[in-house]
């Protein structure tokens, strides 16, 4: 099985990279334990698992996306002297490999949930101050299967009352409760999107698979620039992937510019936001806006012809 | 392990199988630190050498302290005396075609120094 966290890094630099401080790192009594995460979701579950117990910290700027994010000396400073580094795995957030990171605090979230990954081709491009990259490996937002979520809210809390920085009580208590919200969550959302079931949709970017395989959605893929109205180029691309999957729907991760709403519903597409989630939603919380996400997909289906 | 494999744009929908490693290669960075000096490597993520490219150390505040040469075993050597490591370094490494750094805090250095 591959190791997630350092997939990229080879043998010796693997060694060099977890030979880092760690031994001896423990949660002083009277001080609050820190727990790093390197998305919202995970800061959704680890505050859900520990309350007050611990400061949760996701340390990414809203206006950055956390896959590329390029931390200063000072954050990851800041991450080395967490208690916890809540890690996606699924080859989310870049940078976790250009640190070095005390192996002893890590935690891998999805190492439960590895034979679930979607490994996905590459696309290299680029955007905004993050530079060129690709978008390859593994698709890595496995938070939108909420099951996968359920699995990695299980890791961290084993892992919370193994290295004691939560009540073990309080912990399990925590863990049944989310538990049980990831399953009505994934109830609500399956009802919801039963009828978007082989309805072709096309997503702005790459970020839908783990949805996708759970409900049963047919989602085609553009690599659209966040948050920028499309190119003529791009618009071409829209056009030609439509003819090819009959898509109606055009799903974006954000409530796309005036102009390239207008331009993509003059092609005759709905457009739909369902936030991704590796930020804090707009309005409420992970499960609310997943939720909320799901209705709208489904609405939005619903006025393809057929549906 | 075979997976499936979802292809952003064109056949996106359509689910193969390929392995990772038909993934695009990149650079790899890594930088240790043995009190004296900062240790740089980089390669490719094939297993290539890189043999030829700059290496650019600056500090926290993003101001460039001093550029080197990558040698032809991929590495290059940053004493420690010769820049003000005092916050940290950051590591840019630009083969031309590939760039990528590495975070060097000042935890990082303290710890090999034991200090």
């Amino acid at each position: 099985m591959r190791e997630l966290i350092v997939a990229k890094l080879s043998r010796s630099t693997l060694l060099g990279a977890i030979l880092v401080a760690g031994l001896g790192h423990g949660v002083m009594a009277q001080d609050k334990a820190t727990v790093i995460t390197v998305n919202y979701p995970l800061a959704y579950i680890a505050e859900r698992l520990a309350g007050e117990a611990v400061d949760v910290n996701f340390p990414v700027p809203a206006d950055v996306d956390p896959s590329f994010w390029r931390p200063s000396i000072s954050d990851i400073s800041a991450v080395q002297s967490a208690d916890l580094i809540l890690l996606n795995g699924a080859g989310f957030a870049s940078w976790i490999d250009r640190v070095s990171l005390p192996r002893s605090r890590l935690v891998n979230t999805s190492r439960t949930i590895e034979d679930n990954f979607i490994v996905t081709e590459s696309i290299t491009h680029s955007h905004g101050d993050g530079g060129e990259h690709s978008h390859e490996g593994l698709a890595s937002y496995t938070w939108l299967d909420p099951t996968l979520a359920a699995a990695q809210a299980e890791v961290v809390a084993g892992m919370m009352s193994a290295r004691g920085v939560a009540s073990d009580d309080a912990v399990r208590a925590a863990l049944t409760d989310l538990l049980s919200d990831f399953d009505a969550l994934d109830a609500e959302v399956a009802a919801a999107l039963s009828s978007a079931q082989g309805v072709p949709m096309i997503a702005t970017h790459p970020r839908y698979q783990y949805l996708a395989a759970r409900y049963g959605l047919s989602i085609a893929f553009l690599e659209w620039e966040a948050g920028a109205a499309p190119t003529d180029e791009e618009l071409d691309e829209l056009r030609a992937l439509m003819a090819e999957t009959g898509a109606q729907v055009l799903i974006w991760e954000a409530a796309p510019p005036a102009e390239a709403a207008a331009a993509t519903e003059a092609l005759g597409m709905a457009n739909v936001v369902f936030e991704t989630l590796a930020h804090a939603p707009t309005d409420g919380d992970f499960l609310t806006a997943f939720s909320a996400s799901a209705k709208a997909l489904a609405d939005a289906a619903s006025t393809t012809p057929g549906n | 392990m075979d997976r499936p494999v979802i292809r952003a744009f064109a056949l996106a929908s359509a689910v193969a199988v390929v392995p990772i490693s038909a993934a695009a290669h990149g650079l790899i960075v890594f930088a240790s630190v043995d009190c004296e000096a900062v240790i740089v490597e980089a390669k490719f993520s094939n297993g290539r050498v890189a043999q030829k490219g700059d290496v650019r150390v600056l500090d926290a505040e993003n101001t460039l302290l001093t550029t080197l040469s990558l040698q032809e075993d991929g590495t290059a050597s940053v004493p420690l005396s010769s820049v003000d490591h005092s916050g940290g370094l950051l590591i840019e490494v630009d083969t031309g075609g590939h760039d990528n750094y590495w975070i060097v805090t000042p935890e990082d250095i303290s710890r090999k120094c034991g200090s």
